[in-house]
């Protein structure tokens, strides 16, 4: 619990909540006059800005919570322990987050909940669907503790803490599933999604990118997090998990080298082709520089260092989830698309929503922990 | 046109020059596919690659108006390589024939035939008429035709026919047309293959060739060569003209046209006052062997139209005196109409079923003689750019002093009747709604026009009521189609006897075979006679059985003359009866029965062979063989090359004389400030051509209100080569003007590699092409922009038919200054 | 008729239009309102109110010029794609060979638009609830017993209708009986495993050229499946792993107490 006797509202909650603000009357104008209204989608173009981030950059950006889940409850890293329920916090509010912003980018918004009579098994998007409404319920019942302490609820805390394992190992299957499936649902655009980035294994390049990601995400967050609460640093827990990056990060370039090499499309990274030039920039950013990066053991004692670095993994990410929803796939060569200011505008609100939900909860709630 | 559609799958090579099927006659591009199946080759000439030459065989370019430059080397490299089909031109054609000494020919006449009075234009060429006394045949002393079977006398028609186009070498051909070399001679080889027994060509024209001033030597020539080439009246042949307009065919077999009465019967003159004076100038007589001179029978079709008209309550010379006649040498044609409107000459005017603010020549003069009337009745299904003509571009409503009159009218679909195809068929159509709102069948309307007019004649009196008055008119108070049909068909009027039959009077006429000259019998139009018959509405059926299979479907509606789908039809045999192609005979003669099979024979009688009964194959002529040498136009025997009246070289490289020395000119009566023309001149360096698109008809009254076809084609625009884009800085799609001496319009620019420059005697010409679609009525009536492709084009007819020259004009294109 | 195709001869297609008309006027669609860009093609592309259009390219190509005109709309997949996404199910692949949406159920997510190796289906994006817009196939008149609208429509016979095979054979005999007419390939016979729509092109002309996306035989759904078809096993998988790991961990946990409470004890 902080006991923080700052305003509750000062000039970063007020940017937020204007962008909060701001985004309402495009989303209503959205739901008035269609979606055509507010954004610069078209039919070459029907994703756009809010899939490549809201959905895809959102989703793995989420995963630090089955990542820190997984390291503290099923490996036993306590180490790690303060970074797990803001982990938590963020995984739930970013899940939320998706869903919002799909309620802005489905056609028939009303009718999302439609997957759970109308099925289609060969669907990767159905998958996805319901992996994340089951994983939000888990995280609901993860972080209920955290509500359940703030009221001083023992009874049902106990009981919480005896099948919480149930939830998180739940939680940690639900995620590899649906980190794994938006990988899967590129899989059908063979052809249309540059060969750099199309490959069978998809599914599993992506798992791999979302586990990093949600270790840069947590050191991102956890770092940002203490700053504004004037708190110490969760150095030691943050270098801890830092301690797997180059793991992960290692492991992703051989597979992702091996399988290339595998489809003979070797020559294809240096052909000096637009495309070329992005997959390099994206390796060299988002997995060699941090790999070696994250060897270095002074970095993994000092917040600053890894918060850095954290942000050379995220960029990444991001770069990657844009590419191959976005920026890689083939279109008619007369389209073009940029987004509109009002779909910024909408995702701005959304995960300025976020932000502030993040905050006003780890101010009222215990969600960061005072141990040290 | 002499065939059918249908029949085009029959022939072994098909040209396509001055039309556009695939374009403008989509359904009719069923029957070329079907050729082309079949083996046979598709030849399409064109200033564009159109998208009939996107399925041609070869293609060839062709600078607009120089059609008879391109034929006439086809006819020369069909004599010189001896191509001809020499049985059939020498039994069939009057290519034996001898013509006068005295004629003379353009090639040592100064480019003229012999017989031109006339004078120096101001551009220095020769502008008069003809006297055809030199164009004329030798004759033996018993009146018939002095001939040469040999066809080597050096005054023969055919020996004519060869020195006059020895003029027309490929070298000269190429300099004038600007079409390759090469290309010239790979068409004139595989078109000229048409030429042996059982081959079949045939040619398809529309407005391509006939909107020209000299439109009618441009079919002339084609006709030659199928004459040539023995392609008139088998399965594949002909020279087949597709009709722009789905009924045009039936508006000019009922004489819509000023110069001919139903069943191009002439209009009768004002120098022929009586009937018999009438009959004596109009029937042709000849003393030929076998020949049976059909129009002959003229007088029992004059006398059966004026029955139609006025019954046996009138003596035929009474009838005949109140027909309306024609002043002599006076011109009574569309170009002639709003000349003297602008003039003030016309008080009121029906604009029927048409849109001449649009659809005529030079249509600013157009546009400015409607504002002379005093009222105009509009009958339309749309408003048009002529009935809002007051509130157009430029106009003054406050100035302008006409009453207009819009008069709604049926859809095609709303009303029952027949419309008349290219084919001749006659094909009835059924109506499927109701028009909306207070729209009426044009039968209707004229109709009630004429029971008004006649209630006030006979109440109030007038000028000259009896032609009114004493007209017959069984229709009763509504328009009945069916009674006008069977009126058409015709009645006996009293009780006849022929050929052992009794025909009992109010019998409708079996076929125009027993139409009387002496007034018991009427027909609305003798060629119709026999559509509607005691066996019913023939124009109705629809029986799908090919017996004969090539096509012809006797039993489907019914074609002109009594259901003969394909005429001329006698010349698909020797002399014997026996087909020159016996895998696709039209006709056939049967000796032991003594009878033919096949199609309607064009005269029942035996094969030519039959010395006393036989009859030669072109029964409509006075000699019964076709005109290679065609003395009856106005502007020559044979075709001979000019230049359009605006192009862009300042010499006729054919000959000193410019351009065809028979047409008339307006500088000395026309209307000066808008009887404009600029030739060879540098502000206008373009050749210009018109055209359609698929998806519009006409100037678009119809089309332009149905937002599928808008959709497609929504914008009037100009084809152009890159080549004269990039001289002008044109990008595709820009906004552009397009100016001639007579106006301008606003057009989006298409930059295709489909037009090409061509080099014309060593110069480069550019062309470019706009269709006539559009106009301001709609859409966007309120920015009034210059849209219609006639406020260009020049109002100078072909010396025959007074067709506009629509299809070759000069013009400049420049980029737009101003945005909308 | 069950399993019926198109066959679409691009060498008697005359750029008519007519199979455009055709489908507007049967499907009530709207125009659009239009400007001429510089080609007699319009509206340029596909929407949700233009279910197929006629395309028209001109090229120069070894000295010979070339004019296409070529219809584009559903290739209606033997094996489609869109089909196979769909999270709720709402394109289907019936019996006739029509691929059909199902307006009721769509959710409005567009994966059947990014699918699409033809980039096919259109959507309302002016619509407040938009939906996905795409050729039918005419199902409704199959239903009754008709031919498609565009196939009636055609004058020339360029667009032809009947069973897969028969149009197989068809397009077959015609290459083998006028191979100087056309290309030898028959596009759709194979492509993704097959559509029920085919293409025949003239002789000199690629399909490419005419904007035909180049593709492989293997069906779409198949990469999409070789992933799917093991997430039950990796449910079991990662529980099962998670709790064992969790088993280890807490085993290791309860000696770590149990040495620390004997050397408490020591």
């Amino acid at each position: 619990m902080t006991h923080n006797q700052d305003k509750i509202i000062g000039t970063g909650s007020i940017i937020l909540i204007s962008l909060m603000i701001l985004s309402l009357p495009v989303a209503a104008y959205r739901y008035i006059n269609g979606l055509g209204a507010i954004s610069n989608l078209s039919d070459a173009y029907p994703w756009g800005f809010w899939i490549s981030f809201d959905l895809f950059c959102g989703v793995a950006l989420a995963s630090g919570a089955f990542v820190v889940a997984a390291a503290v409850e099923i490996f036993g890293g306590k180490t790690m322990k303060p970074l797990l329920r803001p982990a938590i916090l963020t995984g739930f509010l970013g899940y939320i987050l998706v869903g919002t912003a799909l309620m802005v980018d489905l056609g028939q918004y009303h009718r999302i909940w439609y997957l759970t009579w109308s099925w289609n098994l060969h669907s990767p998007l159905f998958e996805v669907g319901w992996c994340v409404m089951l994983y939000l319920t888990v995280l609901a019942l993860e972080f209920a503790p955290v509500v359940l302490e703030k009221f001083k609820l023992e009874v049902p805390l106990k009981i919480f803490k005896r099948v919480s394992i149930v939830f998180i190992i739940a939680g940690i299957t639900l995620s590899t599933m649906h980190q794994s499936s938006l990988g899967t649902m590129l899989l059908i655009i063979q052809g249309k999604l540059h060969p750099l980035w199309h490959t069978q294994i998809l599914p599993i390049l992506f798992l791999n990118t979302a586990i990093a990601a949600g270790i840069a995400m947590v050191i991102f967050e956890s770092t940002l997090t203490m700053k504004i609460f004037k708190r110490p640093a969760e150095t030691r827990a943050q270098g801890t998990l830092a301690k797997g990056l180059p793991w992960v990060l290692g492991i992703y370039f051989i597979i992702r080298i091996v399988d290339l090499t595998i489809q003979g499309r070797v020559g294809m990274m240096f052909d000096g082709s637009r495309e070329s030039i992005w997959f390099i920039i994206e390796m060299l950013i988002g997995t060699i520089i941090p790999f070696f990066y994250f060897l270095n053991k002074s970095v993994l004692k000092s917040t600053p260092a890894m918060f850095i670095g954290s942000l050379f993994v995220l960029a990444g990410l991001v770069f990657n989830r844009f590419i191959v929803s976005w920026f890689g796939i083939l279109v008619p060569e007369t389209a073009s698309y940029s987004p509109h200011i009002m779909e910024i505008m909408i995702s701005a609100g959304i995960v300025s929503g976020g932000i502030m939900a993040f905050y006003l909860i780890s101010r009222f709630f215990p969600v960061i922990s005072e141990e040290h | 046109m002499t065939n059918h559609w249908i029949d085009f799958k029959n022939a072994d090579c098909i040209l396509v020059m001055g039309s556009n099927p695939a374009s403008n006659h989509p359904v009719a591009f069923k029957w070329i596919q079907k050729a082309l199946e079949n083996g046979a080759k598709l030849i399409c000439v064109d200033p564009r690659f159109t998208q009939t030459a996107a399925k041609a065989d070869i293609y060839a370019p062709l600078r607009s108006g120089t059609d008879i430059a391109f034929l006439g080397g086809m006819i020369k490299y069909i004599v010189d390589n001896n191509l001809y089909f020499e049985e059939y031109v020498r039994d069939y054609t009057n290519a034996s024939f001898l013509v006068n000494p005295g004629f003379k020919m353009p090639g040592d006449n100064e480019g003229v035939f012999s017989g031109l009075t006339g004078t120096k234009t101001k551009e220095g060429f020769v502008s008069g008429t003809y006297d055809k006394a030199s164009w004329s045949f030798q004759m033996n002393a018993d009146g018939t035709v002095k001939n040469d079977p040999t066809m080597q006398d050096p005054n023969c028609v055919l020996q004519l026919l060869g020195k006059h186009f020895s003029r027309y070498t490929p070298e000269k051909v190429e300099q004038i047309t600007g079409t390759p070399k090469d290309k010239l001679l790979e068409i004139y080889k595989t078109y000229g293959a048409t030429g042996k027994a059982g081959k079949a060509g045939t040619e398809l024209y529309a407005m391509g060739w006939t909107q020209h001033t000299v439109g009618v030597q441009n079919i002339r020539s084609m006709a030659i060569i199928q004459l040539l080439l023995g392609n008139m009246g088998i399965a594949g042949g002909g020279v087949n003209a597709m009709r722009g307009e789905s009924n045009v065919q039936g508006s000019t077999d009922h004489g819509l046209l000023f110069h001919i009465l139903p069943g191009y019967l002439q209009t009768p003159a004002a120098a022929l006052p009586t009937l018999a004076a009438y009959n004596e100038k109009n029937t042709p007589q000849t003393k030929e062997l076998q020949s049976a001179n059909w129009w002959a029978n003229k007088p029992k079709y004059m006398a059966s139209l004026l029955r139609a008209f006025y019954d046996q309550g009138l003596p035929l010379e009474d009838a005949y005196a109140l027909m309306p006649k024609i002043d002599d040498g006076v011109n009574y044609s569309w170009l002639t109409i709003f000349d003297k409107m602008y003039k003030g000459q016309f008080s009121g005017f029906f604009a029927w079923g048409q849109n001449p603010a649009c659809s005529g020549a030079n249509a600013n003069k157009v546009r400015q003689s409607l504002t002379k009337l005093k009222w105009m009745v509009n009958v339309n299904l749309f408003a048009n750019e002529t009935g809002d003509f007051w509130q157009g571009p430029g106009m003054k409503p406050e100035e302008i002093d006409t009453e207009v009159f819009m008069l709604p009218c049926a859809a095609s679909m709303e009303k029952e009747g027949s419309i008349s195809n290219s084919g001749r068929w006659m094909q009835w159509r059924y109506k499927a709604v109701d028009s909306p709102g207070e729209a009426m069948p044009d039968g209707e309307i004229i109709s009630a026009l004429y029971h008004e007019v006649r209630r006030l004649y006979e109440t109030e009196g007038g000028a000259y009521p009896d032609p009114i008055l004493k007209l017959t008119w069984n229709y009763g108070k509504h328009f009945d189609s069916h009674a006008v049909a069977k009126e058409i068909n015709g009645y006996f009027l009293e009780d006849r006897e022929i050929k052992g039959v009794l025909y009992k009077k109010g019998t409708l006429v079996p076929s125009f075979a027993f139409l009387q000259d002496d007034g018991s019998t009427s027909s609305g139009n003798w060629l119709y006679c026999n559509s509607y018959t005691e066996d019913g509405n023939k124009a109705a059926r629809r029986g799908t059985e090919d017996p004969s299979g090539i096509g012809l479907f006797p039993d489907w509606a019914w074609a002109w003359p009594v259901n003969r789908r394909i005429i001329y039809n006698r010349a698909s045999v020797d002399k014997n009866g026996a087909p020159w192609a016996p895998n696709k005979p039209v006709i056939q003669w049967n000796a032991t029965k003594k009878a033919w099979s096949g199609d309607v024979p064009d005269g029942g009688w035996p094969p030519l062979a039959d010395t006393e009964k036989g009859m030669k194959p072109f029964i409509m002529k006075t000699a019964g063989v076709a005109h290679i040498f065609g003395p009856g136009l106005v502007d020559g025997p044979f075709p001979e090359h000019y230049e359009p009246l605006e192009c862009p070289i300042d010499k006729n490289l054919m000959s000193p004389q410019m351009v065809n020395p028979a047409v008339k000119r307006w500088e000395t009566d026309g209307v000066p400030e808008l009887d404009l023309r600029a030739s060879c001149d540098p502000r206008f360096p373009f050749v210009c051509s018109t055209y359609r698109v698929s998806e519009h008809w006409q100037t678009g009254v119809m089309t332009r209100w149905t937002p599928w076809l808008l959709e497609m084609q929504p914008e009037m625009f100009v084809e152009m080569s890159h080549e004269l884009a990039q001289l002008k800085e044109i990008q595709n799609g820009e906004r552009v003007t397009v100016t001639s001496a007579r106006g301008e319009v606003e057009a989006v620019a298409i930059v295709t590699l489909r037009i090409k420059p061509l080099t014309i005697d060593g110069g480069t010409i550019h062309q470019v092409g706009i269709p006539w679609h559009y106009g301001w009525r709609y859409p966007d009536p309120k920015f009034k922009e210059l849209r219609s492709a006639n406020l260009l084009t020049p109002n100078i007819g072909d010396p025959n038919t007074m067709i506009p020259e629509s299809k070759a004009f000069m013009v400049n294109v420049v980029k737009k200054e101003v945005k909308r | 008729m069950k399993n019926s195709s198109f066959l679409i001869d691009l060498t008697k297609c005359t750029g008519c239009r007519s199979c455009q008309v055709a489908c507007k006027q049967w499907n009530e669609l709207p125009a659009e309102r239009t400007v001429n860009t510089g080609s007699y093609q319009n509206p340029l592309l596909l929407s949700s109110q233009t279910w197929t259009l006629i395309k028209f390219d001109e090229f120069e190509k070894q000295g010979k010029m070339h004019w296409l005109f070529t219809k584009i709309g559903c290739m209606h997949c033997e094996q489609p794609a869109c089909v196979s996404i769909c999270p709720v199910g709402a394109l289907q692949k019936t019996e006739s060979g029509a691929v059909i949406y199902n307006k009721n159920v769509c959710i409005g997510c567009r994966y059947c638009m990014i699918a699409c190796p033809f980039h096919i289906p259109t959507f309302e994006w002016k619509k407040a609830f938009p939906f996905i817009k795409k050729c039918t196939f005419c199902f409704d008149r199959l239903a009754e017993g008709q031919k498609p609208a565009c196939v009636c429509a055609c004058p020339t016979g360029a667009i032809t209708f009947g069973t897969r095979n028969d149009m197989i054979n068809k397009a077959h005999g015609l290459i083998n009986k006028r191979s100087n007419t056309y290309n030898p390939h028959l596009y759709g016979e194979k492509e993704v495993g097959g559509t029920a729509v085919m293409v025949l092109a003239p002789r000199d002309v690629a399909f490419s050229d005419l904007g035909f996306p180049k593709l492989s035989e293997r069906p779409l759904p198949t990469w999409t499946w070789n992933a799917l078809k093991f997430v039950p096993s990796q449910i079991v998988l990662v529980s099962a792993a998670m709790a064992f790991f969790y088993w280890l961990t807490k085993r290791k946990m309860k000696k770590k107490d149990a040495d620390k409470e004997v050397q408490h004890d020591a």
